[in-house]
């Protein structure tokens, strides 16, 4: 990997990899909401939160080791988890339709 | 050793897993299994396979949720006076006694990356892959050449068993999907 600014490459991998740790904390802590809930809506949006979590932590990951076809991933990701969060909203809203 | 970024990502992995299978209000689960998928899908891709993380991200999260929802349509969703499920005991002895077995199995496993794995125990193999897949079959992507040319009657048969099941699929849901207007 390419030494960026001051820091050597090895460095850059882990600052990118730590920064990954550190949203997977905030994922863990965002779960509290989509266990307890109580309402549906609760859960959907902490759902989105954890997908736009995990598109920024593929990303990080991408960069981290170095593995550029990870940005594929995250864009799947993107464009899916939009699909899920209306498909629960749909599904709440008027009980019976999804698609 | 085992970095800061697995070691979260294996509590995230496991408080979903936990939680899909104690929750009770059956939404709340598929909710919660999709952030599963979202965790899983990032163990596949922190161990470098973009393909199996590709598909997790598409079936996991995307399918499986979808499906889920119009299966939940077509049923009912009960109301519920508690949240958690209560244990079986006996079950858990079962499961308990079951991850065991399972977990003594794993000190067998060569580490990633080691010189002395299986696979490299003859190395001509993978070398005869590598130098003659092109000459052999023409095709591109020595992946999909040993899929679809070297293992092509494995491939079909697998081939075949999906056809199947989709054709049962679509017999059974003809009924319901296809005759109603």
């Amino acid at each position: 990997m390419m030494p960026i600014l001051f820091l050597s490459g090895d460095a850059m991998t882990d600052v990118f990899l730590l920064a990954a740790a550190v949203f997977m904390l905030l994922a863990t802590a965002m779960l509290y909401r989509v266990i307890k809930g109580p309402s549906t809506q609760d859960r959907v949006l902490a759902v989105n939160v954890l997908g736009t979590n995990t598109v920024v932590v593929l990303a990080l990951l991408g960069a981290g080791l170095d593995v550029p076809s990870l940005l594929d991933i995250a864009l799947v990701y993107a464009l899916l988890n939009f699909l899920m969060s209306v498909a629960i909203s749909k599904f709440t809203v008027e009980q019976g339709g999804v698609l | 050793m085992i970095s800061a970024f697995e070691a979260a990502l294996f509590v995230f992995v496991l408080t979903t897993a936990l939680a899909t299978a104690l929750l009770r209000d059956i939404l709340a689960v598929i909710i919660v299994f999709a952030a599963y998928s979202l965790g899983m899908a990032l163990f596949y891709a922190f161990l470098l396979a973009p393909d199996v993380a590709m598909t997790e991200a598409a079936i996991g999260a995307g399918v499986t949720t979808l499906l889920l929802l119009l299966a939940l349509v077509k049923t009912s969703r009960p109301d519920l006076d508690y949240w958690l499920e209560r244990p079986n005991i006996s079950a858990l002895v079962v499961f308990g006694a079951l991850l065991v077995v399972i977990i003594s199995t794993l000190g067998e496993f060569p580490a990633v990356g080691t010189a002395d794995a299986p696979i490299w125990e003859n190395p001509a193999v993978t070398q005869y892959y590598i130098e003659n897949a092109y000459s052999d079959t023409h095709v591109t992507n020595a992946v999909t050449s040993v899929l679809a040319g070297y293992r092509g009657f494995d491939t079909f048969g697998e081939a075949v068993v999906v056809f199947a099941a989709g054709i049962a699929t679509l017999l059974v849901l003809h009924r319901e999907v296809f005759t109603r207007e």
